[in-house]
């Protein structure tokens, strides 16, 4: 780690010395960025800008990581096959007051539904359903939308009361 | 890597503008402007670089979202030219407007603020009224920002024009903040990023003293030191190696230049985190801070509420849009950062 320089940091836009999960996932945020096509950065770099700070991206990391940077696929972080994502759970489901996550999932798994089946029925995007699943609070948009894809996901798993499961969403992760 | 043109980095500098010669540089205004204004209203200037946007209607449900808060504030249709403001904000045929005080009919630009059916907010019209006028020259245009920071009232939002005209550009800097509006679009984000260059150029100019700049520029830009000169802020970095004085003096500029951007019209939730990524291009090229002030769905109320000719917060509250103006105008009422000087 020592190689690191405070300007590895300030290129991912971290404070030094923060945590691994935070570089990896700074370090999918800026490629983003970077990709061709990428609407944030439409026509403000030219081609070799753009490469150059690409490059510029994957040292920073490998400074502060002392390892190499995960291969590039683009802009979408790839969902990792889950075998076990569509197995009928076991047990009661998750109260859906203090775990409306978990709640989902558990009732997504017992209609036997992947995240891409999922989103193919809701056009909320795959990535976008497990992060709400998990309650990834920080990788969020803002709660007008989470509540938009809350209540989307509840009505296509056909739960009781859609409105309801949103607003304790909300509410749990202090997003209203 | 092949000839990158930097002759816009330059250009910023050398550009010649129309101005009365026996005015002096249109820099001097501003600087006059900002230091007689100690007090007076936060005057929020909203450009766009492109029309179609949505700024006036964003702009007018922004004020209307923040006068229902109690605050006092003053909507100005600053769009030299093509003002529809008035329509949005309940006031259909103004009966004074800029034309008036600029042709002197009036003496104060509190006489042509016009109440609106909202509480707490005023209309001053530009309808139709500078048609003659598009183009205010310098002691126009002195006149109306030295009124606006004597208005009684706690904001201001000044409607800006499409464009990058320096007009435009020049209410866009002198404003407390400058705020963009920016919609989920290709052709969208360029011209943000278009204007943003040439609002930055144009405040990099007033970097005093501006012959030392200027002359530390013109060296870096004449040397092979040149063909690393890419962004705004690697001139900067060059500019210190040459001078360090005048990359001093840059920076203090570039230090007080935070542009501020709304997103409308965001149909996809990966689209709700256009602000926040434009910000981070910001800080890369331009070496600058965009701030994200909020992020607005798409909302076919929206529409309707302009077919209706009044402000969708106000004729559908429950609208996700109305929800997300009031969340971002929340931000207008919180207490004064240090960041906002």
């Amino acid at each position: 780690m020592s190689r690191a320089r405070y300007e590895d940091w300030k290129l991912l836009d971290l404070s030094p010395g923060a945590d691994l999960s935070e570089v990896n996932r700074a370090l999918h945020y800026r490629r983003a960025l970077y990709q061709p096509g990428a609407l944030a950065t439409y026509n403000l770099f030219d081609e070799d800008e753009r490469l150059r700070m690409l490059e510029r991206i994957d040292e920073a990391y490998r400074r502060i990581t002392c390892s190499e940077p995960p291969p590039n696929h683009g802009p979408q972080p790839s969902l990792v096959a889950d075998e076990a994502d569509t197995e009928a759970p076991s047990g009661p489901p998750p109260d859906e007051r203090s775990e409306p996550g978990a709640h989902m999932r558990y009732h997504r798994r017992a209609k036997g539904l992947t995240l891409e089946q999922l989103a193919t029925e809701t056009k909320i995007r795959a990535v976008l359903l497990d992060q709400i699943e998990s309650e990834a609070v920080d990788e969020l948009p803002a709660a007008v939308f989470v509540r938009g894809h809350v209540l989307q996901y509840a009505r296509a798993l056909g739960l009781s009361d859609p409105n309801e499961i949103a607003a304790w969403y909300l509410a749990k992760l202090k997003l209203d | 890597m092949g000839e990158y043109d930097t002759s816009w980095l330059q250009s910023g500098f050398t550009a010649s503008e129309p101005r009365p010669a026996r005015l002096g540089p249109t820099t001097l205004m501003i600087e006059e402007f900002e230091t007689t204004t100690p007090a007076g209203p936060k005057v929020w200037a909203i450009g766009g670089g492109k029309g179609g946007v949505g700024k006036s209607i964003v702009t007018a449900n922004l004020a209307v979202a923040v006068a229902r808060r109690g605050l006092r504030v003053a909507v100005i249709d600053a769009d030299l030219g093509g003002a529809n403001l008035h329509t949005m904000v309940g006031v259909p045929s103004p009966k004074v407007n800029l034309a008036d005080f600029i042709s002197r009919r009036v003496s104060t630009l509190a006489e042509i603020m016009t109440p609106t059916p909202i509480d707490n907010l005023w209309l001053i019209s530009g309808a139709k009224a500078l048609l003659e006028t598009a183009n205010p020259n310098y002691g126009q245009k002195f006149k109306i920002l030295s009124h606006i920071s004597k208005l009684e009232v706690d904001h201001v939002f000044l409607d800006l024009g499409a464009g990058t005209a320096f007009n435009v550009l020049d209410f866009f800097l002198v404003a407390r903040k400058g705020i963009l509006v920016v919609v989920p679009e290709a052709t969208s984000v360029e011209n943000a990023y278009f204007f943003i260059k040439a609002a930055y150029f144009r405040k990099l100019k007033r970097a005093q003293p501006r012959a030392q700049v200027k002359a530390a520029i013109d060296r870096v830009m004449n040397t092979e030191a040149r063909s690393s000169v890419r962004t705004p802020r690697d001139l900067m970095a060059q500019v210190m190696m040459v001078d360090a004085e005048a990359g001093a003096a840059l920076m203090e500029e570039a230090s007080t230049f935070s542009p501020s951007v709304i997103i409308n019209r965001v149909e996809r939730s990966e689209q709700a985190r256009l602000g926040a990524e434009m910000g981070s291009a910001c800080r890369d090229y331009f070496g600058i801070r965009l701030r994200c002030l909020g992020t607005l769905p798409f909302d076919n109320l929206v529409r309707r509420s302009v077919d209706e000719r009044r402000p969708a917060v106000d004729v559908y509250p429950q609208s996700t849009f109305a929800s997300a103006i009031r969340h971002t105008a929340e931000s207008f009422t919180e207490p004064p950062t240090e960041e906002d000087g």
